[in-house]
């Protein structure tokens, strides 16, 4: 396999744009679990279910004939009430649990969420429809670059610094730092704990909604599994770029997106489907020099379980 | 600790086991095949049971070493001359090596231990979130090597012409063995040394326990009782890759939360109860007699119940069915502190 | 006229009782001291009001309405502000933002002055408005925690040790704000482990010891050596 290695395939421009996509996707993913996490001290398994929510509405809204608008308000719609609802009926009774029972809820809510899919959608997947001509290619000097590619890139970095700007210069945006950092404190301060955790749901959703709608578009097929392996990736890249802080959460989620493109690219044709190993055994050996994030300054807290 | 008193807690978990049997024997042969997989869980159960429950530390791993062991003792028993059929790249020495059941069942545990160590060397000195995303990548590995490599098995085909040599009496017996090397292990030193850093960390640290090690030691002899639970495993139905990943983790944790994963009778119940009505569920898709009552639901209810119990259990009584507390005569009770940390106040 | 009265309150946590039967009032313009050896119930006592301790009875009312069973942030926007114990800064945020948090506590429709008395009070503050709340000292930290809580325009302000770890010279500067809040007509709760200090400023100081008041002493007190170290001892 190593001697496979050596025989990769050239890096292209193609390559990059969809790496950098897959990046910047991922990047929002790791917001939305990030930001959950912050507030709620919470890792959400079940993610990736939102994600698979929202590819659903996108499908059922091609399959009865909706504008490509209305299919992603749809997609909106769906998981924001979804959001909504797993912070209403788990993660708030759970809330003075242990992280390891909270872990292992958010697990069987994934699992829950995704037989309950395979029991009213069935095993086979749908398309996206229309939405998926956007995999077309744009001739961008000269070299062909797919238009979602491009799209993902530009919400994603639109994306960012709109939240960037609702965290520093709003006051809710500083309610929800401060609760990050310190929930306890924050609360005796007069920060309402239901007003910034609703945010961090809501916002976590649009970001999951965002995304669904992204990865929807690439894969155009729609199956109960459909976000789980991203979600899981995503979610690896979050605690190896640094769990416990937004910007390294984020690039950790967009660095390991975009390690997935790049080698999805050059890795040789009879080793692609090793893929996935190889992004996991780059983790490992990540969590093992840098337990506390890649990108964090060094010495964060030491987390229990 | 006087032997006798501490006999119940090996012992009850080994009677649940026997009844189970016994009422497998009882049932048409038709519903014991269901019998034989609850045994064959309770293995996998208890296996994880020996690394998460006495350490405190979560575990995604613990599928990859059953499949480590699947693998293992499948392809040294599938009949010489299928092989080359059934594996078309095999490597060539598994093809002309062949071994009897039991030794098959051995290496499996040998392999699965070995694989363990390795895995646990460097992973063991994580914890929390990072020794959880650490264990998922192993199983991420492990599936995709396996699903996908011809040279050590069969890749995408599964398994198919393994002799059934799991029957009743050898998943009873495989089962007991786990039990009560469960049992041994917790009674040594190592075990409770290995309980005293759950309970207080940095107390155990202080004490001169060495954390990475009684972890890594618990680690393996989990991976080895995995490894013997998977060469049971693939005795018993064919497997392919995607049976030893996700779904059976979440199934398997879930035994071992529900259950109580503080404790061995807390594993062994949860096994038994959660398959038993997974099982219930599963065969009710073909429509159940339930003491003249009909029941009939549709395909995926199983893991749907399955699931909402879990969060229930999560939710209302987080330290399982058994409270993480061993099985002992009333007259002293020793309760075993579990996977659950004090709770945060306000 | 009592801002904050405090009846026969106890506290338990678990197994162990943390405050018995207290009583005590705090009127505006009055500081009332509370002190007393460790694990004596201060903190809980505090916390209590604030509604983050498990009260298991009595009542704390506030301008004669009780806020039993209310949450921290809405006892916080009722007007009752604390400095926590160890001031509990968030040092990754600047001063200014530090402060900006502070008008969460503020009450609905009180466009206050809150802000611009913690600044006037603590000039230091608006030197080091832009740098981050972390790299301040001990004693700066101090205050912005007190200005802080000033920001949400309290009217009864709760601190909790804030001369822990401070040098002498930083006391007087705290000690001497703290006179000057309560000459703006603030009722304020100071609970502290330098009882003769404490016992000099306040109006009125009271000694826990065990969950239990024990006695209150005045200023004049504050030189009675013998009187203090007996009820500590009691």
């Amino acid at each position: 396999m190593i001697l496979g290695l050596l025989s990769l395939q050239p890096l292209t421009w193609p390559t990059v744009a969809t790496a950098l996509a897959l990046g910047g996707v991922y990047a929002l993913m790791a917001v939305g679990i990030g930001l959950v996490f912050g507030v709620l001290r919470l890792v959400n398994f079940a993610y990736g279910q939102l994600i698979m929510a929202g590819g659903y509405a996108l499908a059922y809204g091609a399959l009865w004939n909706f504008a490509t608008w209305e299919s992603i308000l749809l997609c909106f719609g769906v998981v924001l009430v979804l959001s909504i609802l797993m912070d209403r009926l788990v993660f708030r009774p759970l809330r003075t649990s242990s992280p390891t029972v909270m872990l292992v809820a958010t697990f069987a809510v994934a699992f829950l969420l995704q037989n309950i899919a395979l029991l009213k959608f069935g095993s086979l997947s749908k398309s996206v429809g229309p939405l998926a001509q956007l995999n077309a290619p744009w001739d961008i000097f000269g070299v062909q670059i797919k238009e979602i590619a491009v799209l993902a890139v530009g919400t994603a970095v639109g994306c960012l610094a709109i939240l960037q700007l609702l965290l520093t210069r709003t006051p809710l945006g500083l309610h929800m730092r401060a609760a990050a950092m310190d929930f306890r404190t924050a609360r005796l301060l007069g920060v309402r704990a239901n007003r910034v955790i609703g945010a961090a749901v809501i916002i976590s959703g649009l970001l999951a909604a965002t995304s669904a709608v992204f990865l929807s578009v690439q894969e155009n097929s729609i199956s109960s599994s459909f976000g789980l392996q991203d979600t899981i990736i995503v979610l690896a890249g979050v605690v190896v770029g640094g769990m416990n802080r937004p910007i390294p959460a984020t690039l950790g989620g967009f660095s390991i997106g975009f390690a997935t493109g790049i080698l999805g690219g050059v890795l040789p044709a009879d080793k692609t489907q090793y893929l996935t190993s190889f992004i996991f055994a780059a983790v490992i050996v990540v969590l093992l020099v840098r337990p506390n994030g890649l990108f964090t300054r060094g010495g964060g807290a030491v987390e229990r379980v | 600790m006087s032997l006798p008193r501490r006999l119940p807690e090996v012992l009850v978990p080994a009677l649940l086991v026997l009844a189970t049997a016994f009422l497998g024997l009882a049932v048409s042969s038709y519903l014991e095949g269901y019998f034989v997989v609850t045994l064959v869980k309770v293995a996998i159960v208890v296996g994880l049971y020996v690394f998460v429950g006495n350490s405190g530390v979560l575990s995604f791993g613990q599928i990859s070493f059953v499949a480590v062991g699947a693998w293992t003792a499948g392809v040294l028993t599938v009949p010489r001359a299928e092989k080359p059929i059934a594996f078309p790249g095999l490597a060539h020495f598994l093809v002309t090596t062949n071994v009897g059941n039991v030794a098959s069942l051995a290496l499996a545990a040998a392999i699965g231990g070995v694989f363990a160590l390795a895995v646990g060397l460097p992973l063991m000195r994580l914890s929390g979130l990072a020794a959880g995303i650490a264990t998922f990548a192993v199983l991420e590995i492990t599936n995709n090597v396996l699903g996908y490599d011809g040279a050590i098995g069969p890749a995408l085909n599964g398994f198919s012409s393994v002799p059934s040599t799991t029957g009743i009496w050898q998943a009873t017996i495989g089962a007991l063995i786990c039990i009560a090397v469960a049992y041994a292990y917790q009674r040594t030193r190592f075990g409770r040394m290995l309980r005293a850093t759950r309970e207080d960390p940095a107390a155990a640290a202080a004490a001169g326990i060495s954390i990475h090690r009684q972890r890594l030691i618990a680690f393996t002899l989990a991976g080895a009782l995995a490894g013997f639970a998977g060469g049971l495993y693939v005795h018993l139905q064919p497997l392919a890759a995607n049976d030893l990943y996700l779904d059976l983790t979440f199934i398997t944790l879930a035994m071992l939360v529900v259950g109580g994963s503080g404790s061995l009778l807390g594993a062994v119940v949860g096994a038994l109860a959660i398959n038993g009505i997974y099982t219930f569920f599963t065969a009710a898709v073909n429509k159940v007699d339930v003491f003249g009552w009909h029941l009939q639901v549709r395909a995926g209810t199983a893991d749907i119940v399955l699931g909402v119990l879990m969060l229930l259990v999560l939710i209302f009584r987080p330290n399982g069915i058994t409270g993480g507390r061993e099985f002992s005569l009333p007259r002293r009770r020793r309760p075993v502190a579990d996977l659950e940390k004090t709770r945060a106040t306000t | 006229m009592t801002a904050l009265l405090v009846e026969n309150l106890s506290v338990r946590y678990g197994a162990v009782e943390a405050v018995r039967g207290l009583s005590l009032e705090v009127r505006p313009g009055q500081i009332v001291g509370l002190i007393g050896p460790n694990g004596a119930g201060k903190s809980s006592t505090l916390h209590a009001i604030m509604g983050s301790a498990p009260i298991t009875g009595g009542d704390v009312r506030l301008d004669g309405a009780s806020i039993l069973g209310r949450s921290p942030e809405d006892v916080a926007r009722r007007g009752i502000a604390l400095v926590p114990e160890g001031r509990r800064i968030f040092g990754e945020l600047t001063v200014e933002e530090n402060l900006r948090l502070g008008l969460a506590g503020r009450r609905a429709g009180r466009n206050g002055d809150g802000l611009a008395r913690a600044n006037e009070l603590f000039p230091i503050l608006r030197e080091f408005r832009s740098r981050q709340a972390g790299v301040l000292s001990g004693g700066q930290q101090q205050q912005l925690a007190i200005g802080r809580a000033l920001a949400a325009d309290p009217e009864i302000l709760l601190l909790d040790e804030p001369s822990l770890g401070l040098a002498p010279k930083i006391v007087d500067v705290v000690f001497e704000a703290l006179t000057k809040i309560r000459d703006a007509g603030l009722a304020v709760l100071l609970v502290e482990q330098r009882a003769q200090r404490t016992v000099a400023l306040a109006d009125e100081s009271h000694v826990l010891a065990n969950g239990e008041l024990r006695l209150t002493l005045g200023p004049k007190d504050a030189a009675d050596t013998d009187r203090l170290v007996a009820a500590y001892l009691a």
